[in-house]
């Protein structure tokens, strides 16, 4: 594990300082001494600690994680696996809880469900769900040439190349919803490669893709770069449903989404997916997008021309977005005023 | 203090680390290796072999694990490929693709493996069920391709975890000379060729190798019928590569079907050869040649380097039967009294004594006995009284509806330094044998 002092390590300490104006140095404090407790095989007094801290604030998901960790070492699967799965339902964009469960089940031979929750793992960060699916096209391809020379007919696979989907945009490495009540300073953990399930969720952090991320406190900005950015995210979730890349259309709705008509968001996405993915071609155009700001929330309202085959809709839609780390994300979906 | 902070997440997740062998992509349970899910026999292809009542039919005996298999064994290809099996069935999947991708490119026509790759790459994005887990529509293109290549694999696995016993011997090699440095036995129903080596210590498996037959199977009778001879062979000659087309690889070891035994037979035929495979396949189907043995060009070149050309023999059988020393040399003994006593006979110069070895039926290059006679009566009268004695012995018999021997050695007068290498033939009639052809070879 690399505790180097890279540009990155600068970085985060500088936002978590930024961030934690407010924040109690008593947590990190809190945080440290059952992380150094761990680490030194006292497992029951990093327990101790940590359930000390959690009767006072229940919810945190950092020290809620650090109690898994104690539970998994200590032999207590089953309260391990209870522990992260609690956090995957309370904080579904963190990948660290995923990968933990994973980790549980394939100890128990339960590969199903770790490589189901390997690819909840993955799916939180929309850039690594996209190439990891596209390194099983890549993979699919490579087994197709193998075949091919294998069974050594001639011509039987025409060479069509496979349609790979393209990442639109960068998207920052620290880009996973920060849960507005907890302790703000949850520091962005490394995210774990998605081709190696096999590997510890390690400590070494992502290279950070240029620009680095840095915190951008919405006050500090002028609400019209704010507002760009909401037109551009919801310019980014038209393309995502034209194209059919239920990845980064799925991706572009946050945590809070709440589907219309009490339908649940399992629910909700694979409705969406039978009704984008089987179309042949879709065509999404906007047309007057107008944005308000406010802080971290923003209203955009357009009108949004929908064609797919012989059916054309044109309606006038509204999606209320928040600001989560640097993306905007859609937390409501309506059609009309 | 702030350091921590920032790092909270990392110790944590450092400290639950998976172990290599328990995660995988896919189910490498469900995987297997291809010997262990049920599958079709290779032998049920061998449409007509005739079911030899006899000795030579019994099988090897089966061995307790997977072993790797003789260092000796020239084909690497083949031991890598097995590597990677086992592999796969531990699960090592990232281990595996990684051999395997080496595999196939040191040998890119060797398709079993670049099947095997295939899976192996599959097996990332998917679960695998099947040897070649090949997607429609080219499962259906290709389903004789893949049913071949499937039994190729289950033969290579099935001989090299069924072993023949340490110090046992193919039950044909009775006795072999110095002169035999090697010996070749190919068990068909195996798709295996032995080769062995003649040491002070006694016959020793030194290599075996995975080898393609005739598409119609075994027992060849006649021309153009795409079977491959059973029998007692030797090898007559090893053919320059360069004058060879192709198709044949690094080279040919041709052998002497018909042999006699198959000339009195009535049996046609001919150019039966130990050869290669042409340049785009590395090996070829359990059952593909027009009647020949075929060998990877590496296992025929390991081959060519090793035996020696006419005093090599290669027993074909449908499946060998492995026996101790002591259970050929016990085996031997009725026969070896009635050599014993041909060769008293003729030291004697009892011209009567010594027909009396020979069958009615007995024909040498055409001759009858009748026409044979005078020749042997002109070499009693040069012995003159003087024993013989028969050097470089080798004894191989040859059991199907007959029991035939095939005898070499050379005949040397007593009181000469050398003598004519001979070849016999001999056939049990009843608890008697008699010799149907006799010839001098060297």
């Amino acid at each position: 594990m690399k505790l180097a002092r890279t540009p990155f390590f600068t970085t985060l300490r500088l936002m978590a300082v930024a961030l934690a104006c407010t924040t109690s140095i008593a947590y990190a404090d809190d945080y440290g001494d059952v992380n150094q407790l761990l680490h030194a095989g006292k497992l029951g007094e990093a327990m101790v600690k940590a359930e000390s801290y959690l009767a006072t604030k229940p919810a945190d998901p950092q020290m809620r994680f650090l109690k898994g960790v104690i539970q998994r070492n200590l032999g207590k699967q089953a309260e391990a696996i209870a522990t992260f799965t609690k956090l995957t339902e309370d904080y579904p964009e963190l990948p660290e809880p995923y990968n933990n469960l994973a980790v549980l089940y394939a100890g128990q031979n339960q590969f199903d469900k770790a490589r189901a929750a390997l690819e909840m793992a993955i799916r939180t960060n929309p850039s690594y769900a996209t190439a990891h699916e596209n390194l099983g096209d890549v993979y699919a391809r490579l087994a197709s040439q193998a075949y091919n020379k294998a069974l050594q007919l001639d011509g039987a696979n025409p060479a069509v190349p496979p349609k790979l989907a393209l990442i639109r945009e960068l998207f920052g490495p620290n880009n996973k919803g920060q849960h507005p009540t907890t302790a703000a300073a949850v520091a962005k953990p490394a995210t774990p490669a998605p081709t190696a399930p096999a590997a510890v969720v390690s400590a070494t952090p992502l290279a950070t893709p240029a620009p680095v991320a840095t915190a951008k406190p919405a006050a500090s900005d002028s609400s019209a770069k704010e507002a760009k950015e909401v037109e551009d995210a919801v310019q980014a979730w038209a393309r995502a449903w034209a194209a059919k890349d239920m990845t980064a259309y799925l991706g572009a709705y946050g945590r809070e989404f709440d589907p219309a008509g009490k339908q649940s968001r399992n629910a909700w996405e694979a409705e969406r997916r039978n009704r984008i993915v089987g179309k042949n071609t879709i065509s999404v155009k906007l047309d007057n997008v107008s944005v308000t700001v406010n802080d971290s929330q923003a209203v955009a309202k357009f009108r949004q021309d929908y064609r797919s085959g012989t059916l054309a809709v044109s309606s006038r839609k509204t999606l209320d977005l928040v600001k989560t780390g640097n993306r905007w994300l859609i937390v409501k979906e309506s059609t009309g005023n | 203090m702030k350091r921590h902070f920032i790092f909270l997440f990392f110790p944590a997740l450092v400290g639950l680390a998976l172990s290599a062998g328990a995660a995988s992509h896919q189910k490498p349970a469900s995987k297997a290796t291809p010997a262990a899910s049920a599958r079709q026999q290779a032998a049920a292809k061998t449409k007509t072999a005739p079911r030899v009542k006899s000795k030579t039919a019994a099988k090897a005996q089966p061995v307790r694990s997977l072993k790797q298999p003789p260092s000796a064994n020239g084909d690497l290809a083949e031991a890598r490929l097995l590597t990677i099996y086992q592999l796969m069935a531990t699960a090592q999947s990232s281990e595996a693709l990684t051999q395997a991708e080496q595999l196939v490119k040191d040998h890119p026509h060797f398709q079993l493996a670049q099947l095997v790759y295939g899976d192996l790459l599959a097996a990332r994005t998917r679960a695998v069920r099947v040897v070649g887990d090949v997607p429609e529509p080219l499962r259906t293109a290709a389903a004789p391709v893949l049913s071949e290549l499937r039994d190729e694999s289950q033969l290579r696995l099935k001989a090299l975890r069924e072993r023949p016993p340490a110090g046992a011997l193919p039950s044909q090699f009775l006795a072999l000379s110095a002169r035999n440095k090697h010996a070749i036995a190919i068990d068909a129903s195996r798709s295996r060729l032995y080769l062995l080596e003649n040491r002070p210590t006694g016959l020793t498996l030194i290599a075996d190798y995975y080898v393609s037959i005739g598409k119609s199977g075994l027992s060849k009778n006649a021309e153009g019928d795409l079977r491959t001879p059973l029998g007692v062979y030797f090898i007559t000659s090893n053919l320059d590569p360069k004058s060879l087309k192709d198709f044949y690889g690094s080279g040919a070891l041709p052998i002497n079907y018909p042999n006699v035994l198959d000339s009195a037979r009535g049996k046609t035929g001919g150019g039966i050869w130990l050869h290669g495979t042409p340049p785009s396949q590395f090996s070829r189907a359990p059952l593909a040649t027009d009647g020949c043995v075929v060998l990877a060009n590496p296992d025929l070149m390991a081959l060519i380097r090793t035996v020696e050309v006419r005093t090599t023999p290669v027993v074909i059988s449908q499946s060998l039967k492995w026996v101790t020393p002591n259970t050929a040399r016990s085996e031997s003994k009725p026969f070896e009294a009635a050599l014993s006593a041909w060769q008293k006979a003729k030291s004697s110069g009892n011209m009567n004594q010594v027909l009396s070895f020979y069958s009615p039926n007995f024909n040498s290059n055409g001759k009858t006995l009748t026409q044979w006679t005078p020749s042997l009566r002109s070499e009693l009268n040069l012995v003159q009284g003087r024993a013989i004695q028969l050097k470089d012995l080798s004894m191989l018999r040859w059991t199907d509806t007959a029991d035939t021997m095939v005898v070499t050695f050379g005949e040397v007068t007593d009181g000469a330094r050398t003598g004519p290498t001979k070849r016999q033939y001999w056939v049990r009639q009843g608890a008697n044998w008699k010799i149907f052809y006799e010839g001098v070879i060297g």
